[in-house]
């Protein structure tokens, strides 16, 4: 049994780890299935939630779960506008403008984050969140055991948000048919930008419980879209649920990967398994099916 | 143009739509490209590695339009092709000694396999597939430069510092490089001028404007995009093998770089999609501006990239050139309804 805790060490941290994929990649997910918008600036967002949370710890004091409370509601207020600016403007249009205007708005954000905070990385230190908890013979680090808790609470409200309540319906009706949404009466234009409010206020409140966790550096943003997008299209592109999935198998896959074959490909193992799905199961994992030619 | 049977004999027609731009023919201006670059060797000789570096995103740009702009497939990945060129350049000088001009033949036969494997698992899906697997495979290959130190140098890079030399030409000096890059421009146009006004040229346009009614017209879509990018990823790592002994000094961190890929896509955007002069347009306007504002935005300069998309695709979607050709399209045709 000499393999067991290593192994259950690795798959708590890469749980851990893969609930904030999850939360990254629900938000694109959410976005893509509503809109079928594909944004391109979301892993900027996560680095606007970043630095906000190191700018109200340093300048106020405040506790970054506490400045979640203003990451949230900012990122949906700056989400609602940028929708209703930028892709409204664009919803119609065919092909790639949505995606070539995100990506736009992705270096803007990456680069003015650039010109304020400068390029070395910054980090907040908290006494208490680099404390561990052993938990039947596995070390859980406690700003990740926090961040897995955060995480399970603003997934499990989405959820809720969507099945339970009316405007979720109204959402889940865009999602499946924007037409028929707009013939029963609900206004498709106000659901986008509330949809795409609340996948920036998902990927801000990411941002914000990643700030205890790891350096932020401005130009780190692209590498949160990609993992997004791998997660997303793991869980099948557009599938709420199956970001969830996706994002947790990738934190496993990452994790296991680094510890059993080599660290220094960390980050290729997500976007091999990536390239897997497209070769063999392009709807993701837990999709449905694909549009092929 | 051939007449049909019905058309009557002898009666010349009355009012012959004008020919779009598109068929316009291209040399003459392709001549005015060449000349402008060689004024520049000789009125700007201190600004030979400007010009090279203006060329050689030229080139590039033009070769993603084919894939980008005419077929309508926005790849975000470019960079991995331009990172294969100068890196088989590079590993093979180092390791084999192998002449660098074939190298870049080997460079492009990878190019054009990874382009048609990549395409064989992409293109047979609908929506954003394509572009995703775009990053992802040119992260992989930046991966794979920075780990596989024994080959590549790993992140502290790798060094080209000898090279043979085709017909007793110094490869390393400036002078040769431009005439080199300005070639490889003009080749690249050539190609592109010549596909696109040709049959593949039309089955390209045809899938990028709406897939389903190519597909009806007996056009095999998978195999249309296929071969644009094939021509595409080839020409792009040409370009690379330059930029590699250009460089001298090739790390996985610029070549492989998401920014790489992006620049070269937003150049082409910004010059005008499906247009041969566009991504040239392009890449002159962000080369020099960056320039302009080099020492103003020190690293930043990506943000004036960025601002510059969203406005092109806000306001002026078809590019610098996409908007000027379809103005004197409208100018010709108004003239005509004229009389």
């Amino acid at each position: 049994m000499e393999g067991l805790a290593p192994f259950l060490q690795n798959l708590s941290g890469g749980l851990l780890i893969g609930g904030i994929y999850a939360l990254i990649g629900v938000g694109l997910s959410l976005i893509f299935g509503v809109m079928r918008v594909i944004n391109f600036a979301h892993g900027e967002f996560v680095m606007l939630g970043m630095y906000l949370a190191i700018v109200l710890f340093v300048q106020l004091g405040l506790d970054p779960y506490v400045s979640l409370l203003i990451a949230a509601p900012a990122g949906f207020l700056v989400g609602m506008v940028v929708q209703r600016l930028v892709i409204a403007r664009l919803v119609d249009i065919p092909g790639d403008s949505t995606l070539l205007v995100t990506l736009g708005l992705g270096l803007v954000i990456s680069n003015v984050l650039f010109l304020v905070f400068g390029a070395e990385p910054k980090s907040i230190y908290l006494p208490y969140a680099t404390r561990t908890v052993m938990l039947a013979g596995i070390r859980l680090p406690v700003a990740q055991l926090i961040a897995g808790g955060v995480t399970l609470v603003l997934i499990t409200g989405l959820w809720l948000l969507l099945t339970r309540t009316e405007l979720g319906r109204a959402v889940r009706a865009t999602a499946q048919n924007r037409l028929g949404a707009e013939l029963v009466g609900i206004d498709t234009p106000r659901i986008h930008a509330l949809v795409f409010g609340v996948g920036m206020a998902l990927a801000m409140a990411a941002g914000v419980i990643l700030a205890p966790l790891l350096f932020a550096i401005p130009t780190a943003g692209a590498s949160y879209t990609l993992k997004a997008f791998v997660v997303t299209v793991l869980g099948g592109l557009g599938s709420v649920p199956g970001a969830i999935g996706g994002g947790l198998l990738l934190g496993v896959v990452e994790f296991m990967g680094a510890s059993y074959l080599s660290s220094g490909y960390r980050d290729a193992y997500g976007l091999f398994a990536f390239l897997l799905v497209l070769l063999l199961r392009p709807e993701g994992l837990f999709g449905r099916t694909v549009k092929r030619v | 143009m051939t007449q049909g049977p019905d058309a009557p004999r002898g009666a010349a027609p009355a009012a012959r739509p004008p020919r779009p731009s598109l068929l316009a023919s291209p040399w003459p201006r392709l001549a005015l490209v060449a000349a402008a670059f060689a004024a520049w060797y000789f009125v700007f000789p201190s600004a030979l590695s400007l010009g090279i570096t203006l060329m050689l995103l030229a080139g590039w740009a033009t070769a993603w339009d084919l894939l980008g702009g005419w077929t309508g497939q926005a790849s975000l990945g470019h960079a991995a092709f331009v990172g294969l060129g100068a890196y088989t350049v590079g590993v093979t000088a180092a390791n084999f000694d192998l002449a660098p001009w074939w190298a870049a033949l080997l460079a492009m036969a990878a190019a054009a396999l990874l382009a048609l494997l990549w395409g064989r698992l992409t293109f047979g899906l609908r929506g954003a597939y394509f572009v995703l697997s775009t990053i992802a495979i040119a992260e992989i290959l930046r991966l794979v430069a920075i780990n596989e130190r024994r080959l590549t140098g790993g992140a502290v890079g790798l060094f080209i510092f000898d090279l043979q030399e085709p017909f007793g030409l110094d490869l390393f000096s400036r002078h040769v490089e431009f005439w080199f890059s300005l070639g490889y421009l003009l080749l690249v146009l050539v190609v592109v001028a010549l596909v696109t006004r040709g049959r593949l040229g039309y089955q390209m346009r045809a899938v990028r404007e709406d897939e389903a009614s190519a597909q009806a017209a007996g056009i095999n879509p998978v195999a249309v995009k296929s071969w644009a990018f094939v021509l595409s990823a080839a020409l792009t790592a040409l370009g690379g093998c330059l930029y590699g002994v250009f460089l001298s000094a090739l790390q996985p961190q610029p070549l492989f770089e998401l920014h790489l890929s992006v620049r070269i896509a937003l150049v082409a955007i910004i010059g005008g999609r499906g247009t041969l002069f566009g991504p040239l347009v392009g890449a002159a306007l962000i080369t020099l501006a960056a320039e302009l504002f080099r020492t103003t935005f020190a690293q930043a300069n990506l943000l004036i990239y960025g601002l510059l998309i969203v406005l092109v695709v806000l306001f002026m979607p078809r590019g610098i050139m996409g908007e000027l050709e379809r103005r004197v399209v409208r100018r010709r045709y108004a003239k005509s309804a004229r009389g």
